[in-house]
């Protein structure tokens, strides 16, 4: 059989963009408005502004810098154009991204216009329709699958999910797999109950044990804060969907996972080293747990559902499936793929799940996603410890 | 267990391949409804197809037992225990937060 390709954005050294975005990412919170003033005079750019950026400390500040940098040299960015309120830490973010990615990254700070913020806002877009003019170059070309970066994400899961459109996610993700891709699971909360399945899924020694202490940590920090995990994992949507305990959700929420072997368990938006299936240790918020995803590489993500949820990445283009037959009946042309045939036995998983994985592709090369063309994208920020 | 095609295997339209619910593992507990269901409903376990007489309407994806289960049960759905049940039920019941409990990550342990 030929090489399977999709039409993508080369990247020197890297996996190939699925879009070409401009990224206007603002690094500090005061520069947030303007960041966003910015973006607005630049058509089809993409703006992502973190509300935080100073105070933080320790493991928090780590991964918060991870967090900008990753989503800044996500191979879906063409070009990234930093607005920082200093010349230091925008340096300090502008300098990782390029180590990364070989998009072209500028920065303006608040530093070089001494605090005017009008002038900011002036330097900013006269370089960013430059980026702009420089990024429309780019011309898709045939690339090999092989360089697909897959997240896959569930939410407002009902049993639907778990019968149908994760074991769906799973098989595309083995195919992705088999062609030499590589795929990502997260959500650690949600292996909790099937964490035994998994142990045994380790490709190399330690794997397992990792998967497991993952969940531990997470179970402890849980039972240490007190809480009753029923209402928020299970969440209410879970309930009435007929999901009763997390143990429930977590067994079919890892059919997402496939069968393969999982290669390691990444840190929250750490990228791969190799190819493969691998899991992040990371929340389970779909906001939080996807722009972990796309700070680690991910150019694609699937999204399941049972009831519906319209959440989407606003960098990796967010592929939206549920096999709930209501659901994909009441929402029609907002879910991406309908998956509900799966469910009621009209067509085997083997068939959907190629079905699904000509759909990546298509979705891959350029067709836009709901998501996309509904302007539903965002990203979110993960803070792990108190401001000073 | 917990593999997609048995996911498939056990799934199936109501109306034309015969059944209204699925077990999913063979030594699961539950049964889940592939639609709203009331009354004598057809269960898919494996290759046969069991008849249960719901007391009560089960709605679309949620669990009713397959067995007269005491308190205490740790109940199976995906050949994997998901719980405990706080309270005994019939065949044909409900099985849901009212009566089941996670085990894991409580406040209670």
């Amino acid at each position: 059989m030929a090489e399977r390709t999709f039409l993508g954005f080369p990247r020197a050294g890297g996996r190939a963009g699925t879009r070409n975005h401009l990224l206007v990412l603002g690094i500090n919170g005061l520069v947030a408005a303007p960041a966003g003033q910015i973006a607005a005079a630049l058509p089809g750019c993409r703006l992502v502004a973190t509300p935080y950026g100073r105070g933080q400390f320790g493991a928090d500040k780590e991964l918060h810098f991870r967090q900008l940098v990753g989503l800044g040299a996500n191979p879906n960015n063409g070009a990234v154009l930093i607005v920082g309120a200093d010349r230091k830490s925008s340096d300090a973010v502008a300098a990782e991204i390029a180590r990364r990615s070989p998009a072209p990254v500028e920065a303006v700070t608040l530093d070089d216009t001494h605090e005017d913020a009008f002038e900011l806002v002036a330097r900013a877009v006269r370089m960013g329709v430059r980026l702009t003019r420089e990024v429309s170059r780019a011309r898709r070309e045939p690339v090999p699958v092989a360089q697909l970066y897959l997240g896959l994400e569930c939410g407002h899961s009902d049993a639907s999910s778990g019968l149908a459109a994760n074991p769906l996610a799973g098989a595309l993700a083995d195919r992705l797999v088999d062609a030499g891709g590589t795929a990502v699971v997260g959500e650690t909360l949600e292996w909790l109950g099937a964490e035994h399945a998994l142990h045994s899924r380790g490709a190399h020694a330690g794997v397992g044990d990792r998967i497991v202490s993952a969940v531990v940590a997470r179970e402890r920090a849980v039972t240490a804060a007190g809480v009753d995990l029923l209402g928020d994992n299970p969440g209410q949507e879970n309930i009435r969907g007929g999901l009763s305990t997390i143990e429930e959700k977590s067994l079919g929420a890892i059919a997402k996972a496939g069968r393969h072997p999982v290669q390691d368990v990444l840190g929250f938006a750490e990228p791969p080293s190799a190819g493969g299936l691998h899991l992040m240790d990371g929340p389970s918020y779909s906001p939080e747990s996807m722009a972990g995803f796309v700070a680690s590489g991910t150019q694609m993500i699937l999204f399941t559902t049972g009831p519906g949820n319209s959440y989407c990445s606003l960098i990796a283009p967010t592929i939206k499936i549920s096999a709930h037959p209501a659901a994909c009946a009441r929402l029609e042309g907002q879910l991406d793929f309908d998956a509900s045939a799966v469910l009621e036995a009209r067509m085997s998983l083997d068939a959907a799940a190629d079905a699904l994985f000509a759909s990546l592709i298509d979705f891959a090369s350029g067709a836009l996603t709901w998501g996309e063309a509904a302007g539903q994208g965002s990203e979110c920020f993960t803070r792990i410890g108190p401001s000073l | 267990m917990l593999h997609a095609d048995r996911a498939v295997a056990v799934s199936g339209p109501a109306e034309d391949a015969g059944w209204d619910a699925v077990r999913i593992a063979d030594d699961d507990d539950v049964a889940v409804a592939l639609r709203d269901l009331m009354g004598t409903v057809r269960v898919r376990c494996g290759d046969r197809i069991g008849q249960v007489k719901l007391p009560q309407p089960i709605p679309f994806g949620h669990k009713f037992a397959l067995a007269d289960l005491p308190a205490g049960h740790e109940v199976k759905k995906y050949g994997a225990p998901i719980g405990r049940l706080t309270s005994p039920v019939r065949r044909g019941e409900h099985v849901h937060v009212h009566n089941l409990k996670s085990r894991r990550a409580g406040p209670a342990g």
